[in-house]
């Protein structure tokens, strides 16, 4: 039996004794010695991860301008990026996520941080109302990183242990944080770094906890509680972490923009899994085949999204997976090679002496479940505000009916469907217009073929937005079985909104 | 001069010899980069090496065998050092130009890329760049 201390260990460490490996080292020793003697020889296994943690930021303190200034409870802009202001006079929290009021998502939180961290000036623009004890009103100055008293990371979540993968069963483009979805299952992006996440090799959470110390955007940080939405029950558990970020290297920090969904930050994270037992061996030496995760269409607006397969990381890692008999490309989001580095990097600090393992003060929960946003009212589906029954068209009548058709009844879009109902195009009333004196005369000659539809399932606001993307003001509602059941325009959800606001 | 051409054949094209025929009538040497076909579409990379007059020739020819010819003229660079090597864009290629080696890293052949711009608003930190040549 194999049980060692954080005392042990760190002797051995002082001793430049320790035996430090990656877990992607690890995995492979487990695999030719088996886990109980690899748990007898290997210390200290390293983690690293490299990937967009949207929630994270990082807090900030001014110090006092003179006159003073209070901008809590006002405003302030980083280089015109809002900061929060809920706090005292000077103290401020940047999050990624946040949107430069000038350039958009070309430029934001995590992009303030990153060049925070590269030593850059920043332009900080601030208002307050002004008190009898803070006077001044504006404020309007740059800093750099050193011109600040403190200068945190702190992320309320981060490292996931492992998240599910995505595609895309529309027809269209999707732009999600999943990255850039391609129409008809045309790729699947995955995140996180398989064999090398650091909360999945010890997913029982027996060395990670609060007080642990990590790797953090290339210094030595702490976990500092359990990440919010943590969900080990399901093998999704999460960090809060905190760290100098004035030791941080930007190497390890990367603002980004994911295309049309919005900016975030690249963050390096490690954290050292000591072997104190076999158990904890054997969790850590779970190779890249035996890591599942569900694969999710992203095509459904939905909270809950529908599994396409559940695939593993080996598969997702090997650059190509089968979806629907199809060999289909894959990306991953988190850099592995970056992944790598911060392992590697974490394992020569602790090889070096630099770097000791601390025991947790608290270990997270390993029963905490993540639930659902409370909602009082429930979102209504298309299927609840549709038109219908709905008239339909076949392609081979003339385009004198469907004229007839708008004129009585008052509406501007004609389906147009085989005589199974399944639908063929749409006819509206401006295509009906545009083809009187040409030498059109069946309906299927000024269809359009290509037509957005909704789902009878799908929730309004989901819809909603196709119409407004697509600049159009009504689609065609169908089934499961792609039979025309309703008709759902503008007006209709403008009727809804109307009734929500009563 | 090195002239990158991308030629879209019709369907009714796609089963005539026609880049054989049309390679015969020029001096150019013609190096085919990348070649995506099905029944439905054929789309042809291809590196040529002549003189202008000559490339202007062969683009004539193309398209009067009605092969749609287009110059590319211009360039996409990935830019290693921004690289994060996330691989966000490896899935969005469709000729495979952008690939991974052996140690993750995430390189591009320039050779293959058709200019599709795909990738460039999908990187989150900027690193694909377009580039007039
Ligand atoms: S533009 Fe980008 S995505 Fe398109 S072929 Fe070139 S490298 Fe590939
Ligand atoms: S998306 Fe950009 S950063 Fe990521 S691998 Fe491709 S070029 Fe590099």
């Amino acid at each position: 039996m194999v049980t060692k201390t954080y005392e042990g260990i760190n002797q051995r460490i002082r001793e430049g004794e320790a035996v430090v490996v990656t877990a992607e080292e690890f995995v492979e020793i487990a695999r030719e010695r088996g886990a109980k003697r690899a748990a007898k020889e290997v210390d200290v296994v390293t983690t690293g991860t490299f990937g967009a943690m949207c929630s994270s930021g990082a807090f900030l303190n001014f110090g006092h301008a003179d006159p003073p200034i209070k901008l809590g409870g006002g405003e302030i802009y980083l280089n015109d990026v809002p900061a929060y202001t809920g706090l005292a006079a000077v103290d401020t929290y940047i999050g990624v996520t946040s949107l430069s009021t000038t350039k958009g998502m070309e430029y934001g939180g995590g992009h303030v941080i990153e060049d925070l961290v590269r030593g850059k000036e920043i332009t900080l623009r601030g208002s307050g109302y002004g008190t009898d004890c803070y006077p001044r009103k504006e404020i309007e100055t740059t800093i750099t990183i050193h011109d600040l008293n403190q200068a945190v990371l702190c992320s309320p979540r981060n490292a996931y242990q492992r998240y599910n993968a995505a595609t895309n069963s529309r027809d269209e483009t999707l732009f999600t944080y999943m990255g850039t979805l391609l129409p008809n299952f045309g790729n699947v992006t995955f995140s996180g770094a398989g064999v090398l996440s650091p909360l999945g090799r010890d997913p029982n959470y027996e060395t990670i906890g609060v007080g642990a110390r990590i790797f953090l955007g290339g210094a030595q940080g702490y976990i500092g509680w359990e990440g919010t939405q943590h969900n080990p029950t399901k093998g999704f558990g999460t960090v809060l972490v905190i760290g100098d970020l004035k030791e941080m290297d930007p190497r390890y920090l990367r603002g980004c923009t994911i295309h049309r969904y919005g900016t975030s930050l690249y963050i390096g994270l490690g954290i050292p899994i000591p072997l104190l037992n076999e158990r904890i061996a054997e969790a850590a030496a779970v190779g890249e085949e035996q890591i599942k995760v569900n694969l999710l269409d992203y095509g459904a607006p939905r909270r809950d999204r529908p599994v396409v397969r559940e695939v593993t990381y080996a598969e997702l890692r090997s650059g190509k997976v089968e979806v629907h008999g199809r060999e289909v490309p894959t990306s991953p989001l988190s850099s592995f090679k970056l992944s790598r580095e911060v392992a590697q990097k974490l394992k020569e600090w602790i090889q070096r002496g630099e770097f000791f393992l601390s025991a947790p003060v608290e270990l997270l929960s390993r029963d905490s479940a993540f639930k659902p946003m409370k909602q009082i009212a429930e979102v209504p589906l298309v299927r609840e505000i549709m038109t219908k029954p709905v008239i339909t068209g076949l392609p081979d009548e003339p385009i004198a009916r469907a004229a007839k058709i708008f004129a009585e009844h008052n509406f501007d879009h004609l389906p147009i469907t085989d005589k199974q109902e399944k639908l063929l195009g749409i006819v509206t009333s401006w295509d009906v217009a545009i083809a009187t004196g040409t030498k059109k005369k069946k309906l299927s000659e000024i269809m359009t073929k290509k037509v957005v539809v909704a789902n009878e399932d799908e929730p309004v606001d989901a819809v909603a937005r196709r119409l407004q993307q697509h600049g159009i003001s009504g689609l065609p509602v169908t089934n499961t079985k792609g039979e025309v059941v309703g008709i759902v325009t503008t007006e209709d959800i403008s009727k809804l909104v109307g009734r929500r606001r009563k | 001069m090195t002239a990158k051409l991308l030629l879209r054949y019709s369907p009714e094209a796609l089963d005539k010899p026609i880049l054989a025929r049309v390679i015969r009538q020029t001096s150019a040497e013609i190096n085919i980069l990348h070649a995506e076909l099905d029944a439905t579409k054929g789309e042809i990379l291809v590196g040529v090496e002549a003189p202008p007059a000559e490339i202007e020739k062969l683009m004539y020819l193309l398209k009067k065998n009605g092969i749609d010819a287009k110059k590319l003229e211009r360039a996409v660079e990935l830019d290693e050092n921004s690289c994060l090597d996330c691989g966000a864009c490896l899935s969005l290629c469709p000729t495979g130009a952008l690939h991974t080696k052996k140690d993750y890293s995430v390189r591009l052949d320039e050779d293959k890329c058709i200019l599709c711009e795909v990738c460039i608003p999908a990187c989150p930190v900027r690193a694909i760049k377009i580039t007039k040549f």
